[in-house]
């Protein structure tokens, strides 16, 4: 077997996998045995057992339906944020490396004097001003998020606009608004899809942090950060209501990285 | 001098030369002349012993010792001083962040001369290269391809081996210049005598330099004769082809 | 003949870090209808410039460019495209990876062209209408390039630069475009600037010759006259060199 076929059998693999994630937490309502919010006095930190898979918490609340529910959240959230990052980065990225000039040069700086600050320090000193909410968490992150897709779109479109089919285009008599989404955007597509992938993890990682540190989403709202921060004081109680939203975000980012750096190594084969 | 018998090698998976049979003179300019894909780079390669390709069969020989060993030629013993090559694409024999210089000095030594720069400033000259002085200061990273071909082109021609192998060595050049190492090539060979086996896909300058020439299509040696034979009565339907398609000046 | 394409007094200098690079040093020429015009010189002599320069892909510091006598220097290459268009060197390159032949050949023609008449150019270039599904990556060389040809003609535009258009292809394909351009130039009316450093490939193509060297004009006329007689010293080596590289 071609180290080709081996890898797209990887990728098919880690895509299922998380296909089935995203598909749990989607259909949450239906899988969840419990209600993630109702707490019962007759049943607080219970161990894993068949009425709750994985257990119940501090104020007796199935962990098993608040992971689900918390995954819709964190998910639902990180996909949003990717996207909107995606499309605005790309477009600023593709307006700079096609016209340049001093918007391309300026913003291009902003991006480096952001990129110089780790995400997650920026993240956490605009979270904090907002003073917690998952919209304020998306923001702090989507600060510095567009940054990559722009850089990406930029670099690929700046190189591409010296390409000859850019000229014959050109000379075609096609307006820039048609080379930019007929003949740019398409082959920019792939390299930035790629990059879409790997930030989902990061992204994770990010607004499970944020909640976590108690600048994210606020109890009592499943997501799983919050869980494990909420869960963190009786963990020599009932670990199980730590352990079980961490595996959650665990395997969660693991697959996700994993996929996206699957298809990059696909790509550049 | 240089004779192959029976030649047949490839890469993994993938059969490149079929069966080739040549015999060089000493002294003798040999063109070989195919087109990309004809398998005319991987005759030098096989000779010259590159670790990728794979012989499968036949022998080379080389001033009557047999180079090859086991799957490859192993030139060792020969490379550089009896057999010089001249690579179509030059970066690849320099190390790029050393001057020219200590390249120079290292080569001379390895090969048991002495560096003499009144040499050098004359191969320098006959390769179309001013100034030897800071060129040998410099490093192959600042030059341009141009110059570095030059370079090799000039210290291929310092060692001056019994055999010189020039791999497309002035299809990176301008004419003009390419012209120049045309004409101390053929200097080379009437001086030191040496033996030329030239790879082209320009039948122009096979015609104008090669003793004899040797059509190569398809990993095949599909003619070999004298130079004005092969160009006025040529015998494959390749060669044929090759001819109607070679540009001519004309007005 | 009348003057299709003129340059007066061309100039173009491009920056490259620190130094200067004198591209276009008082370029004048003329393109004369129905006429092919090469352009030969070595590398870096200023013939690709001269050509981008014509087709207004990048603008000249002064001089003037005129088109049938009036004056269109500074125009955008979306207006220039129609009287003129380029071919490039590395035919892959012109054409966007992702979209197949079909859309990007009428990219640049008007919109009332009809399918015959894109099959019987196609035919003329002896080019199969089933390439026409095919992205170029799927294509040869040969068969690529002349995709580029039909979609400078199909564009309705009488005047073709070519910019080293068969440099990246072997003789016996070079040898097949040629003798396609000449085979055209029976049917349809156009003119030809040619760009190329195979000066013996000109002199077969091409009706008339200029010689550059360092971005300067050295030498014009018939390509009999540069052949047979030239004068300068440099266009003297520049022949010689290619008789003893030709056949």
């Amino acid at each position: 077997m071609t180290k080709r076929k081996q890898l797209l059998i990887r990728i098919i693999i880690c895509a299922t996998v998380a296909g089935l994630i995203v598909l749990a937490t989607m259909f949450a309502s239906f899988l969840a045995p419990n209600d993630p919010y109702a707490t019962s006095a007759a049943a607080i930190r219970q161990t894993p057992s068949a009425q709750y898979p994985f257990g119940t918490d501090n104020l007796g609340r199935c962990i098993f339906s608040r992971v689900l529910y918390g995954g819709r959240t964190t998910i639902g959230a990180t996909f949003l944020l990717v996207a909107i990052s995606f499309v605005v980065g790309t477009l600023i990225g593709m307006l700079c490396g096609y016209f340049g000039g001093i918007a391309d040069r300026l913003l291009m700086r902003i991006a480096d004097v952001a990129l110089a600050f780790p995400q997650m320090v920026i993240a956490i000193a605009v979270a904090g001003i907002l003073g917690g909410g998952i919209f304020g968490a998306m923001l702090a992150l989507g600060i510095t998020m567009w940054i990559s897709f722009a850089r990406l779109a930029r670099s690929h479109t700046y190189s591409m606009k010296n390409q000859s089919y850019i000229s014959a285009a050109i000379l075609a008599g096609k307006s820039n608004w048609y080379i930019i989404t007929r003949h740019i955007f398409p082959n920019l597509l792939a390299p930035l899809l790629t990059n879409g992938l790997t930030q989902i993890g990061v992204t994770m990682v990010g607004i499970s942090g944020l909640s976590f540190l108690g600048i994210g989403v606020t109890p009592p709202t499943a997501e799983w950060g919050a869980m494990i921060n909420e869960a963190r004081a009786y963990i020599q109680l009932s670990p199980w209501a730590v352990f079980f939203p961490g595996l959650a975000i665990a395997v969660t980012i693991i697959v996700f990285n994993e996929l996206g750096d699957l298809v990059m190594d696909y790509r550049e084969m | 001098m240089l004779e192959i018998k029976h030649l047949s090698a490839g890469y993994e998976g993938e059969q490149t030369l079929h069966d080739i049979n040549l015999t060089m003179q000493p002294g003798e300019i040999l063109c070989i002349v195919g087109e990309s894909g004809s398998g005319k780079s991987s005759l030098i390669r096989a000779i010259t012993g590159y670790k990728g390709l794979q012989v499968t069969e036949g022998s080379i020989c080389f001033g009557g010792q047999e180079l090859m060993r086991g799957k490859r030629a192993c030139a060792n013993g020969v490379m550089g001083r009896e057999i010089g090559l001249i690579p179509q694409n030059p970066e690849g024999s320099f190390n790029p962040i050393r001057t020219f210089e200590k390249q120079f000095r290292e080569m001379f030594a390895s090969h048991g001369m002495s560096m003499e720069e009144a040499q050098i400033e004359g191969a320098f000259e006959t390769v179309g290269l001013q100034d030897y002085k800071r060129i040998l200061k410099s490093r192959p990273y600042e030059m341009s391809g141009g110059m570095n071909q030059r370079i090799a082109i000039a210290a291929a021609m310092l060692l001056s081996p019994k055999l010189l192998i020039c791999d497309e060595a002035t299809s990176a050049l301008d004419v003009t210049t390419a012209q120049l190492v045309m004409d101390e090539l053929l200097q080379m060979r009437r001086d030191l005598g040496t033996g030329i086996l030239m790879v082209t896909h320009n039948l122009g300058i096979a015609k104008h330099m090669a003793d004899r020439i040797a059509i190569m299509y398809q990993g095949e040696l599909v003619e070999i004769g004298p130079c004005q034979d092969v160009i006025d009565h040529p015998q494959h339907a390749y060669t044929k082809q090759l001819l109607e398609s070679a540009p001519r000046m004309s007005a | 003949m009348k003057e299709i394409l003129e340059g007066i007094h061309l100039n173009k200098i491009f920056r490259d870090g620190d130094s200067l690079v004198v591209a276009a040093n008082d370029v004048s020429f003329t393109l004369h209808e129905g006429e092919f015009l090469g352009i030969v010189g070595e590398s870096g002599c200023g013939k690709s410039t001269l050509l981008r320069l014509v087709s207004g892909l990048i603008k000249p510091d002064s001089g003037e460019l005129t088109h049938d006598g009036e004056a269109y220097t500074g125009m955008s290459p979306a207006k220039t495209g129609r009287f003129l268009q380029m071919i490039f060197q590395d035919a892959y390159a012109s054409f966007d990876p992702h979209m197949r032949m079909h859309r990007s050949i009428l990219e640049a023609a008007p919109k009332n062209v009809s399918e015959e008449e894109l099959v019987q150019l196609l035919d003329d270039l002896h080019l199969e209408a089933k390439l026409l599904e095919k992205r170029p990556g799927e294509l040869s060389g040969g068969q690529c390039q002349r995709m580029s040809i039909a979609r400078a003609i199909l564009s309705g535009a009488d005047i073709l630069l070519c910019d080293e258009i068969t440099s990246a292809l072997d003789v016996v394909t070079e040898a097949q475009i040629v003798s396609l351009l000449q085979g055209i130039r029976q049917k349809r009316e156009f003119s030809m600037m040619f760009v190329s450093h195979n000066i013996a490939l000109v002199s077969q193509l091409c009706d008339r010759m200029i010689v550059m060297h360092d971005g300067q004009i050295v030498e014009a006329g018939t390509t009999k006259e540069l052949l047979e007689n030239p004068k300068q010293e440099y266009t003297k080596k520049l022949i010689a060199s290619s008789r003893m590289q030709s056949l």
